[in-house]
């Protein structure tokens, strides 16, 4: 069809609200990177690549840009372990209201507003003396940690908290990705004596692949940007900068501090680290894949 | 043969039944700790902290919530905001779509490939040139910042058109001769035949909007115009001592959504394991 009236009323509008919105504010970052800008002053000049030379002699940048791979690369691959651990489980069961049950309840976090469970992580479970958390290492006999308070600890909560609030997704994409897997493969393999160990790292693990690295690099580039539970969930980025990350970094450079030109620099290294992660994925998504 | 296999996958069913009856218990235990701790009054909450339960059933918490914050502002504005967004975005994806797939005109490719790049845009990183140009526009502090940015999505055309391009091209004739109008043909085929990627769109554009904490948080500056998640942190930051009415908060906040998610859970579940995003 070629109705060219059409055509345009429809893409004119669209492809100038992407440009007004999406592709001005990527060139504005770009070019403020280079500069010293303060939105408060009038006196913003170009500064070239300082910005970027000085990130490498910032503590505070080098400790944020650590704790993010730290994060990162702890919480996806526990987050993926316990996803598969959790779809495979749900798999064995062949009652759909069992299924759809578990399912349910694992995936209830992921609808919930990230700024109010947060608040709740902060002020009901990670709390030393009324959180739920050391309510119950204490009736275990256990000693009481100091969730929020211990540097060496901060990391650890961060990392529990958002497993419990994304891990559901995952659960959902293997899920769907076992169940799109034929039956008849997997009574084949019963015939001949397999174990649920060889089914799974013969049949259900390779089977599963495609999907699998797609999951991987879609939870890493969400992981990359997480923002609110370092703002709401710990306070002041917790003791000893011990809860830094980059994204977090950028805004308290830029609306603390005020300091734009510096910030848009930190929020290239962020911007370069994502985009490396999708064109692995496009590069991916191009290969063909089939049972 | 067959009685020995059954027993094993009896003794695997109930072994992976326990695993996940303790995991769902793990994963449920900070909505029965947020709601017990709600109704009980921040006193109990410091006096008693091991008891499960209220020994003094209180609505106090949720009383302070609903009488010294301006709570059904701010879920006007939320579900204002949300509705908005969400309606204009079914739209544009699907229209936007539907050229994309069905007609041939030059920059085709390219537009098509400008789309597919700006879905890749990380919002972490975009912080700052969003905060300028909102504020170059004159909408800091209002909530237009958050309705107008947000009328066109890469992903959703992005969805839209796969599922237009898998709608059979007969259809299209049919309408062709009939000398059916293009609206008329977006409204009358297009809209129907790609029902279930709307259905997932409009979950998926609903919870990122409904939820999103951290646009609101860099936009807005005034209480009276705070989105749900942007208050919920404001005031417990407000109230930093009554631990009972913060949970209650995040109880109003997050009963609800919860409700909604279940009734209609299998939808919810299909339309995010159809689109795979988060």
């Amino acid at each position: 069809m070629k109705n060219k009236k059409f055509i345009w009323a429809v893409m004119l509008p669209s492809m100038l609200h992407m440009c007004i919105f999406i592709i001005a504010p990527i060139i504005i970052g770009l070019v403020i990177s280079f500069f010293h800008y303060n939105p408060l002053s009038s006196d913003n000049y170009f500064v070239g690549l300082d910005n970027f030379t000085a990130l490498l002699e910032d503590d505070e940048f080098l400790i944020a840009l650590k704790n993010t791979f730290v994060f990162v690369f702890v919480t996806v691959f526990l987050n993926i372990v316990t996803a598969l651990l959790i779809a495979q489980c749900i798999s064995w069961f062949k009652s759909n209201k069992v299924r759809s049950l578990f399912r349910m309840i694992f995936f209830l976090p992921c609808i919930a507003s990230q700024a109010a469970t947060a608040v709740v992580f902060s002020r009901s479970i990670f709390p030393t003396t009324t959180g739920f958390l050391n309510v119950i290492l204490n009736a275990v006999g256990l000693p009481s940690v100091n969730w929020l308070g211990d540097p060496k600890v901060v990391m650890i909560s961060l990392i529990i908290y958002s497993i419990w609030m994304d891990v559901g997704y995952n659960i959902i994409l293997f899920s769907a990705g076992i169940d799109g897997i034929p039956t008849y493969v997997y009574e084949a393999a019963d015939l001949d004596g397999a174990n649920e160990w060889v089914k799974f790292r013969k049949i259900t693990w390779p089977l599963l692949g495609r999907s699998f690295q797609f999951v991987i690099v879609q939870t890493l580039i969400s992981h990359f940007q997480m923002f609110t539970q370092f703002a709401v969930l710990i306070l002041k980025d917790g003791p000893k900068n011990s809860g830094l990350v980059l994204s977090r970094y950028i805004y308290k450079t830029a609306f603390e501090y005020k300091d734009m030109g510096y910030a848009s620099a930190i929020s290239l290294v962020l911007f370069v680290i994502i985009m490396i992660l999708s064109l692995i994925e496009q590069k991916r998504s191009q290969v063909d894949w089939e049972y | 043969m067959r009685i020995l296999k059954d027993k094993k996958n009896r003794k695997l069913r109930i072994f992976s039944f326990i695993v996940l009856s303790v995991l769902a218990v793990v994963f449920l235990a900070p909505y029965f700790w947020m709601l017990s701790n709600s109704f009980k009054s921040t006193k109990e909450i410091l006096l008693h902290p091991t008891n499960m339960l209220p020994i003094e059933f209180t609505l106090s918490g949720y009383e302070k919530v609903l009488t010294e914050s301006p709570f059904f502002t701010w879920l006007g504005n939320s579900l204002f905001i949300t509705v908005i967004d969400t309606v204009v975005v079914l739209f544009t994806s699907s229209i936007v779509g539907f050229v994309l797939s069905k007609y041939r005109f030059r920059l085709k490719k390219i537009l098509f490939y400008v789309i597919l790049i700006t879905m890749m845009m990380p919002t972490a990183a975009m912080m700052i040139p969003n905060f300028l140009l909102i504020s170059g526009l004159g909408w800091y502090d209002n909530i237009i910042s958050l309705i107008i940015p947000m009328f066109v999505s890469a992903f959703g055309i992005f969805l839209c058109k796969q599922f237009i391009d898998d709608l059979p091209s007969e259809l299209f004739e049919c309408a062709m001769l009939d000398n059916a109008s293009d609206f008329i043909i977006y409204w009358k085929i297009v809209l129907p035949g790609i029902r279930p990627a709307l259905g997932s769109l409009t979950i998926f554009t609903f919870l990122t909007v409904w939820n999103d904490y951290q646009t609101p948080l860099i936009y807005l500056n005034s209480t009276k115009n705070m989105t749900l998640p942007l208050a919920m942190s404001f005031f417990s930051t407000q109230h930093l001592n009554d631990l009972s009415a913060t949970m209650a908060a995040a109880s109003l906040i997050m009963i609800p959504a919860s409700i909604v998610f279940i009734i209609f859970q299998k939808q919810f579940i299909k339309g995010i394991a159809m689109t795979g995003m988060k």
